[in-house]
C-alpha cells in the first residue's frame, strides 16, 4: 500500500499573500532554521537524482541558510527557503504559509472566497474565461472574453511581466500567471475586491465584487490545504457526454460521478472529458479514472521512479468500460494529475486530445509540514508516460491545437469542445 | 498470518513478494533458521497457544508519516487462509484487500476491483495462512541463517525464506528476545516491484500471545506507522466476510 501511496499534488503557489511582517522571536528564528535544515535534508535525501542535477547543495545551504538566520520576518526566511527550491528548477517543489492551515484546522472551510470569476491568459492578457453562475461576477454582468487590468487599485501587467520574465521559456508561464491573478482576486469570504475590466468594446469598466465561498465542497488530505471539489457531468449533444471536474480529488465521489456517467451514457457515441483549468490531484486517481475506458489488462499510463523504486501507473480495467471515442479537452492551466491522464490516453491510443499545450508540471510530489508551521511540498519522482514522455517542462501537446481566442469569449463558443464533438461524430462512420 | 504479520499483509495491499535476490549461506556457528523460526514461535506464547485461535479480528491506525494522512485499519482472519484488510483513509476512502483461500482481490475507489494473480495471488494466499509463524515449514521451501546483523543497535538473526513460488522474504530476529524486529521484501504487483521495509515493534500481550503492536513501513520514499489497537481472537466471523465484493465478482465473470 505504501507504494500505491504515490501522492501527487500540484502546488498551490499562489496561497493568500502573508501578512506576518512583525518580528521574530528567538523561538520562531530557531524554528526557521529547523525547517530550511528539513528542507535541505529532505531534498538531498530524497530527489530522485541523487547529483541532484548537479547542484551545489552544500554551497546553496552555506549561502540560504544564514538568510534564514537573519531574517526578521516570516516571509523573509519564508524567501530564503523559496529561494533554495527555486535552485532546483522543477515544479512541486514549493513553502506553503502557515496561515493556508491556520484558517484550516479545527474546520474544513478554507476561509477564502472567490467573485466567481476563472482566469486565463489569453493572447497575453489576464482574460476571464469563465464565470461562476450566482456569483457576484455574474451578478455584476462581468462577462467571459473580458480582460482583467487591475485589483484592488493595482495594475496586474507589471505582475504578470515579472513572471513571464523570471520564467522565459518556461511551459509554466501561462498557469503562474493566471494563478497570480486568481490569488489577487481570492480574500477572505465576505470581503469586496474592486476589479477593472476591459469589456467587449476596449470599455474601461470598474466593478466592486463580493467573494463568496467557492464552487463544490471542501475536500481535505494530509497537510495539503483544503479545498474546494465540484465534478459536474451533462450531454453536450443527446449521443456525447461530458464530464468535467475541478481537481482529481475525493476519489470516492468522482468515480461515483464517472460510474454513474458511463453507466448512463450507454448509448452514446462519445464522450468528453473537460480538464481544462484542473490542476491535478491525487495521482493514482489517473490510474483509476482511466480504467473507466480501456477494456483490456495490464496497461498503463507511466512511471514514476523514486531514488529507489520505480512504481507504474497501471490501469486496472472496471467491469464495463466505457468503449467508444473519447475526447480530453486541456489548457496552459491543466497540470500534474492531469497531463498524467492525458498524455497516457494519448499515448495509448484511447484518446484524443483538444485544446492547447498543458502547464508542464507534472511531478509526484507529497506535502509535509515544517518545524515552523509552514507545508513544504517537494517532488518524491519523476515521471515519464507511457510513450517515454517526460511531461516536466514540456506538458502535453494536444493532437489538436486550440487556442483560447478572446473573440470566441465574448462570442460565448468554446472552440476546443465543438472540435472535439465534432471529431466524435466523425467517429460514427 | 493474523495481525502477528500486519506488515506482511499491509504490504500485500500494495503487491507482491518478488525476488530478494541475495544468495547468502548460513555461517557454521549462526543457530539454523529453524531453531530461530520456533524460537519465536515459543517466546511469543507457544505452539499450544497459537493452536488456541482459529479467527482473529485486528483494529488499528495509520499514518503516512510528516504527511498528516491517517486512516483506520481492520484485519479479519480465520482458518485455514482466510482475510480480509480493511483501510480507510481520510480523504481517500477505503481500500480492501482480501481472499477466501481461492481467490485474491483488492477493491479501492481510486483503483477500482482488481484480481490478483500469478505471484502476487501466491504472497496472498500464503500471507493469509492462518498462524502462519507456526506453520512456516508448510509455506517456505527454504530457510538459512544469514547473518547476525545490527538493527537499530540490537544485534539480530538475519533469516531468508524462499517460498515455494515466489521470492524470498528476509526476517531479522532479536538475538535475545527471540522476536521479529525487521522484514524486508519486495511486494510483486502490477505497478512493478516494490521494496518494502517493516520494523516491528512494541510487542504486548494479547490473549496468549505477544504481539507486535507497532509497524514502521517504509516504501517508495515513503513511511506509514501501523498501530494496533485491538485485537479479538476466536470471534465469530461469517463466512460472507471473506467472499469477493461484488464488484470483484463482476470481474470474475468476464
Amino acid at each position: 500500500m505504501a507504494a500505491r501511496l504515490g501522492i501527487f499534488f500540484l502546488a498551490l503557489a499562489c496561497a493568500a499573500p502573508a501578512a506576518d511582517r512583525a518580528s521574530l522571536t528567538a523561538a520562531q528564528r530557531q524554528s526557521n532554521l529547523d525547517s530550511f535544515d528539513w528542507v535541505w535534508t529532505t531534498v538531498r535525501d530524497k530527489y530522485w537524482d541523487p547529483q541532484l542535477g548537479g547542484l551545489d547543495w552544500q554551497a546553496a545551504r552555506r549561502e540560504l541558510r544564514p538568510r534564514v538566520e537573519a531574517a526578521t520576518s516570516m516571509e523573509e526566511a519564508r524567501a530564503a527557503l523559496s529561494a533554495l527550491l527555486a535552485r532546483l528548477r522543477q515544479s512541486h517543489f514549493a513553502i506553503l504559509p502557515a496561515q493556508s492551515y491556520a484558517e484550516l484546522e479545527g474546520s474544513r472551510d478554507p476561509g477564502q472566497g472567490s467573485p466567481g470569476i476563472d482566469v486565463r491568459m489569453v493572447e497575453g492578457r489576464a482574460t476571464v474565461f469563465a464565470v461562476e453562475p450566482g456569483s457576484s461576477a455574474a451578478a455584476r454582468g462581468v462577462k467571459p472574453g473580458w480582460e482583467i487590468a487591475g485589483v484592488g487599485g493595482k495594475e496586474i501587467a507589471p505582475a504578470l511581466a515579472a513572471i513571464r520574465e523570471s520564467l522565459a521559456g518556461s511551459t509554466t508561464v501561462e498557469l503562474l500567471q493566471a494563478r497570480s491573478v486568481m490569488a489577487r482576486l481570492s480574500g477572505r469570504i465576505g470581503d469586496p475586491v474592486r476589479v477593472a475590466f476591459r469589456d467587449g468594446a476596449e470599455r474601461s469598466v470598474a466593478v466592486e465584487l463580493e467573494r463568496s465561498r467557492p464552487r463544490g465542497t471542501p475536500a481535505k488530505l494530509g497537510y495539503l490545504p483544503a479545498m474546494y471539489f465540484w465534478v459536474e457531468s451533462r450531454r453536450v449533444r443527446p449521443e456525447i457526454g461530458y464530464i468535467r471536474f475541478n481537481l482529481f480529488f475525493e476519489p470516492e465521489t468522482l468515480v461515483r460521478a464517472f460510474r454513474e456517467m458511463v453507466a448512463g451514457c450507454g448509448d452514446c457515441r462519445g464522450l468528453v472529458i473537460d480538464l481544462r483549468g484542473n490542476p491535478g490531484g491525487i495521482g493514482g486517481l489517473a490510474t483509476g479514472v482511466a480504467g473507466w475506458f480501456i477494456g483490456q489488462a495490464g496497461r498503463q499510463l507511466g512511471a514514476m521512479q523514486t531514488r529507489d523504486t520505480r512504481v507504474i501507473f497501471a490501469v486496472f480495467p472496471r467491469p464495463e468500460p466505457f468503449r467508444g471515442p473519447l475526447a480530453i479537452l486541456v489548457d496552459a492551466c491543466s497540470a500534474s494529475t492531469s497531463e498524467i491522464f492525458a498524455e497516457g490516453m494519448k499515448d495509448l491510443g484511447r484518446a484524443r486530445v483538444f485544446g492547447a499545450r498543458t502547464a508542464g508540471a507534472a511531478l509526484p510530489s507529497v506535502f509535509e509540514k515544517l518545524p515552523n508551521g509552514d507545508g513544504f511540498q517537494y517532488a518524491i519522482a519523476s515521471y515519464v508516460s507511457f510513450g517515454g514522455k517526460s511531461l516536466e517542462g514540456s506538458g502535453v501537446i494536444p493532437d489538436e491545437e486550440i487556442g483560447i481566442e478572446r473573440r470566441d469569449l465574448l462570442e460565448g463558443r468554446d472552440a476546443a469542445l465543438e472540435a472535439a464533438v465534432s471529431w466524435i461524430e466523425r467517429q460514427r462512420n | 498470518m493474523p495481525s502477528r504479520s500486519i506488515a506482511t499483509r499491509i504490504a500485500l495491499a500494495a503487491a507482491l513478494v518478488a525476488a530478494a535476490g541475495a544468495r547468502l549461506n548460513a555461517a557454521d556457528d549462526l543457530p539454523k533458521a529453524e531453531t530461530i523460526l520456533d524460537r519465536f514461535v515459543e517466546v511469543t506464547g507457544g505452539r499450544g497457544a497459537y493452536e488456541k485461535t482459529h479467527s482473529e479480528i485486528a483494529t488499528g491506525s495509520m499514518e503516512i508519516v510528516g504527511m498528516g494522512i491517517q486512516g483506520k485499519v481492520s484485519l479479519y482472519s480465520a482458518e485455514p487462509n482466510q482475510s480480509l484488510t480493511e483501510i480507510e483513509i481520510t480523504g481517500i476512502g477505503k481500500i480492501l484487500e482480501g481472499t477466501d483461500g481461492k481467490v485474491a482481490w483488492s477493491l479501492s475507489a481510486m483503483q477500482g476491483p482488481r484480481l490478483k494473480e500469478g505471484e502476487e495471488k501466491s504472497m496472498t494466499l500464503r500471507e493469509a495462512r492462518f498462524n502462519g509463524h507456526v506453520h512456516w515449514r508448510d509455506l517456505y521451501k527454504q530457510a538459512e541463517t544469514a547473518a547476525l546483523e545490527s538493527v537499530d543497535g540490537q544485534e539480530c538473526y538475519k533469516v531468508v525464506l524462499t517460498p515455494a513460488e515466489g521470492n524470498p522474504v528476509t526476517r531479522y530476529f532479536d538475538k535475545q528476545s527471540g522476536l521479529l524486529v525487521k522484514s524486508v521484501m519486495t511486494v510483486k504487483s502490477p505497478m512493478g516491484d516494490i521494496a518494502v521495509e517493516s520494523a516491528e515493534s512494541d510487542y504486548r500481550k494479547e490473549g496468549g500471545l505477544l504481539m507486535a503492536h507497532k509497524i514502521l513501513q517504509k516504501a517508495a520514499s515513503q513511511q506509514i506507522a501501523f498501530t494496533v489497537e485491538s485485537v479479538k481472537f476466536n470471534a465469530e466471523i461469517p463466512k460472507e466476510k471473506f467472499e469477493a465484493p461484488d464488484e470483484v465478482k463482476a470481474l470474475m465473470r468476464k
